[in-house]
């Protein structure tokens, strides 16, 4: 790997996304350093997932460019960007139903390898990261909800990622295992991986982040350290003002 | 913590008993000389073989085809036309029949696999039909609707031996036996494969599959083309077998849907379900034509022979088979969505989760 | 140039009868999201009914429609209620496939109670026809045409003006939606495919006299809808409408300037394309 170490992992460079007459995206630029975490926040609708979508090739961005290890990942399709090396967790999740905890990793595992063999030490590793070993040959689509985030995480973790993009992990759970996750994360970036996370909770957010980016209505309201960015007056009235009352 | 036996290669117990069924199979025609059961076990053969096939792209893959009678027309009439009108050897003409279906799948799948959910099977379906209809019309080379009648099978002499001449259904049973092993051992292979696991994964959900790597397109195509090799496959053997194909007996969308039911009724992605299916479905259409399912409900009393209903049925119900074909269909996808052999596997897999569950507690 | 306007003519009168089928198909598909592949064995059941009408009654065919529209509503009601109401959650594939079940079943019964033979209805004016300059025009056909245009009328008006016809598109538009306003979406189903199956039924009943009448002649029909409810995007009325005529204009066409036997091949290949480069259908995403 020539990586320079001064060359930021991800550069968002001027992303639009339109719906139609909506834009979902418009002009956001930031750029992300290696082994950060941004998180990335903003009221319902404001384009966080839409964001994702654009940067993990699931939509052509409108307009802009995206630079992902300096390389340009405009055109490239979903799978592409996965091998390489970045990974998106689902808001709504989506665990391969029918297949078991175990066999839902595997698949993730097996794109670094052609061995189901490998992908399956890999698999029971990851499942011991986010504890859930126990629970390997369980049918994924019988899980509760709180596995169903945490087997997500697992699973983008076994496609060995430089970074990780996770929607909204820790929606829907309950504090205990909220604290599970952001114990994760946090073990996660020890580990030396880039992560932008999109969360709606601020305490958490906060704790977590190196840096934040807010966006509303598609645009870029604010970046900054998140004590910078809390007390940012338009932040407030825009999102916190909101998601407060 | 417990080993997981589906994981961990095939355990002991149905590695002897699958050896044992087939060595079964294999000495059965040195006991069994009545014509009329061979023609049962090469039609379930035939069964077993397209069955499987399907259940690689439609059972793993999710992506229900209901055009395979494209395929399997391709190898029908491949192998027939070329023997018949230029006198090219079947055991020759396999090869460009298989290839021709391989080529053709691997255009049809980058073409409609862009394509999800009922416009796939729509799709599919469309391009069957246009081979059906190519069929009828390109009349030079098939003969349109009335057929081509195969006049016979030159024998097959290696190095100077005759091994057969194929007057007998002998030899067919032995294709059909030898085919059907092959494509359990494949898709044994597939399951634990690589590719058996991504096409689960885009069966369970193409979104998902992506972000995590998987170019879907690729590996539909793949498993697409393997799944019209056998296809194909088993095409020619049947229209070696019967001796006889037409446009709607080797292209019809009756044959499309009798595929799809084999896996399904059986129980879709499983190894052994379209073995069940076309055990059940092979028994169940060969009772119809005998009449052995009238006899049986005469003879238990349900039905006076004598009266209307009685002859009847008598009458009627050999002709019936596409109708209890449509009925089964029915009544798979209302009360047994997972087939027969889905439904118990299902079972066993949450008291085997269970089982590890609790011990883990 | 009157080869062309014969066979143009003659695409756009049969085109009528395929309009109805392929609304028949869009107003099942927008209300429950389900592909109805027993569509064409409708339309032969339809033809049956009006061929007994004919031979036992003495009903003529294009009359006959007044009875076999509520037989087949009814039948349709009767199948969504007890059959196709288990799977409205099930995966499209299971749809499609218990269709395609109830399909053989429609055509194998009706096989086995009045065997495979081909039937025809002979009405005084089934081949007569007039001219129209260069231009021989079918009577039946004619008028095949002229009653569809009537149905298709009636059945904008039920849609547009009536409370259960809005409650309807509501419904097609979005199920969830209708549901939180207070629509029976249930019966709305119940409703849709008694007016789909009734509509394919009034079609076979319509081309009846010009037609071969045996238990297989649905399956093409099924196809053809298919492809008629594509071009004119799934779930719209109004591109069905169209998509019928346009449908029987390019097959009567490509019937006489490709060949007679490749008319149903040509639709096909036209069917893949529209699917592959424009699958919202010709008129966008716009529903009922
Ligand atoms: N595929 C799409 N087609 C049309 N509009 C879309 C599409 N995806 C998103 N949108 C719209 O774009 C806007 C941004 O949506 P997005 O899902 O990105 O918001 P978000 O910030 O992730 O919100 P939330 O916090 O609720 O998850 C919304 O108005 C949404 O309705
Ligand atoms: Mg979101």
């Amino acid at each position: 790997m020539t990586t320079v170490p001064t060359e930021p992992i991800l550069e968002i460079k001027s992303v639009s996304k339109h719906f139609g007459g909506l834009a979902a995206n418009s002009d956001v630029s930031f750029t992300m350093d290696e082994g950060m975490i941004l998180g990335l926040i903003g009221p319902n609708g404001a384009g966080k997932t839409t964001l994702f979508n654009c940067i993990t090739g699931y939509y052509p961005p409108t307009k802009g460019e995206i630079l992902f290890k300096g390389g340009r990942l405009n055109g490239m399709t979903p799978d592409q960007v996965c091998k390489l090396g970045m990974v998106r967790t689902w808001q709504k999740v989506r665990p391969l139903a029918k297949l078991t905890v175990l066999d839902n990793v595997v698949v993730g595992a097996l794109v670094r390898t052609g061995s189901v063999k490998e992908a399956r030490e890999i698999a029971r590793e990851q499942l011991h990261v986010v504890k859930m070993a126990h629970k390997a040959d369980f049918l994924a689509g019988g899980l509760p909800i709180g596995e169903r985030k945490k087997l997500e995480v697992a699973r983008v973790l076994a496609t060995k990622p430089d970074l990780l993009l996770l929607d909204e992990v820790m929606g829907g759970l309950n504090p205990a295992e909220s604290e599970d996750i952001i114990q994760l994360i946090l073990d996660i970036k020890k580990r030396g991986l880039t992560q932008m996370v999109i969360e709606h909770d601020m305490k958490a957010i906060m704790r977590i982040s190196d840096r934040i980016v807010v966006l509303n209505s598609g645009e870029k309201l604010a970046e900054g350290a998140p004590q910078e960015v809390v007390s940012n007056p338009e932040v407030v009235t825009a999102y916190l003002g909101e998601a407060h009352v | 913590m417990p080993p997981t036996p589906r994981n961990r290669g095939l355990a002991v117990l149905p590695i002897v008993l699958g050896i044992a069924g087939v060595v079964a199979l294999a000495i059965l025609p040195k006991f069994v000389e009545s014509p009329y059961a061979l023609q049962m076990m090469v039609l379930f053969f035939l069964a077993v073989i397209q069955g499987e096939a399907w259940n690689l792209i439609g059972g793993y893959g999710g992506q229900y085809s209901v055009g395979h009678a494209a395929y399997f027309g391709i190898g029908a009439y491949t192998v027939i036309v070329l023997l018949q009108s230029r006198g090219i050897a079947p055991w020759w003409g396999l090869f460009p029949a298989l290839l021709l279906a391989v080529l053709v799948a691997a255009i049809v799948g980058s073409i409609t696999f862009r394509l999800r959910g009922p416009y796939f099977v729509l799709a599919s379906i469309a391009v069957a039909e246009i081979f059906r209809l190519a069929a009828l019309n390109w009349k030079q080379l098939t003969n349109g609707a009335e057929g081509i009648l195969l006049s016979g099978i030159p024998p097959l002499v290696i190095a100077g031996v005759q091994i057969t001449d194929f007057s007998s259904k002998v030899p067919f049973y032995y294709m059909g036996l030898a085919l059907a092993v092959v494509t359990v051992l494949v898709t044994i292979w597939f399951q634990g494969s690589k590719l058996g696991y991504y096409l689960q994964a885009i069966r369970e959900d193409q979104d998902a599959a992506n972000s995590l790597g998987i170019p879907l397109t690729f590996y539909k195509n793949v498993a697409l083309m393997i799944s019209a090799f056998f296809t194909a496959f088993a095409g020619a053997l049947y229209g070696l077998y019967v001796g006889f194909i037409d446009p709607q007996t080797a292209v019809g969308l009756d044959i499309s849907v009798q595929i799809v039911l084999t896996a399904i009724i059986g129980g879709i992605g499983t190894i052994l379900g379209p073995v069940i299916g076309a055990a059940l479905l092979v028994a169940l259409s060969e009772a119809l034509r005998s009449n052995a399912l009238t006899d049986l409900l005469v003879g238990i009393g349900i039905v006076n022979p004598a009266s209307t209903i009685g002859q009847f049925l008598r009458d009627n119900l050999s002709h019936a088979h596409m109708l209890i074909y449509g009925v089964l269909v029915a009544l798979t996808i209302l009360y047994m969505p997972d087939g027969v052999l889905g439904g118990i596997k299902n079972q066993i897999r949450k008291r085997r989760a269970r089982a590890a569950a609790g011990g883990a507690a | 140039m009157t080869i062309f306007l014969q066979s143009l003519l003659s695409g756009v009168l049969i085109g009528g009868a395929y309009a109805l089928i392929g609304v028949g198909l869009t107003i099942i598909f927008g209300v429950m999201r389900i592909i109805n592949f027993a569509h064409g064995d409708l339309v032969m059941l339809g033809m049956y009914a009006s061929y007994f009408l004919f031979t036992l009654g003495n009903v003529d065919p294009f009359v006959s429609i007044v009875f076999v529209f509520p037989l087949l509503f009814l039948f349709g009601a009767i199948l969504q209620k007890t059959v196709i109401n288990k799977v409205l959650n099930a995966l499209p594939q299971n749809q499609i496939l218990l269709t395609i079940g109830i399909g053989l079943i429609l055509s194998n019964t009706m096989m086995l109670l009045f065997t495979s033979d081909y039937r025809i209805i002979s009405t005084s004016y089934s081949s007569g026809s007039f001219r129209l300059g260069e231009i021989s025009v079918s009577t039946p056909l004619l008028l095949s045409f002229v009653i569809t245009a009537a149905v298709t009328a009636i059945l904008y008006w039920f849609l547009l003006k009536t409370d259960t016809g809005q409650a309807i598109r509501a419904t097609a538009q979005d199920r969830d939606a209708a549901q939180l306003m207070g629509v029976n979406v249930k019966r709305m189903s119940v409703l849709a495919t008694g007016i789909g199956a009734g509509l394919a039924a009034v079609a076979g009943s319509l081309i009846s006299p010009t037609y071969y009448i045996f238990p297989q002649v649905g399956q093409p029909f099924t196809l053809k809808a298919f492809v008629i409810v594509v071009l004119g995007g799934m779930g719209s009325v109004m591109g069905a409408t169209v998509g019928g005529v346009l449908i029987g204009a390019t097959e009567s066409l490509a019937g006489a300037y490709i060949s007679s036997g490749l008319k149903d091949l040509v639709v096909y290949v036209l069917f893949l394309l529209i699917l592959l480069f424009k699958p919202a259908g010709l008129f966008g995403k716009s529903r009922v």
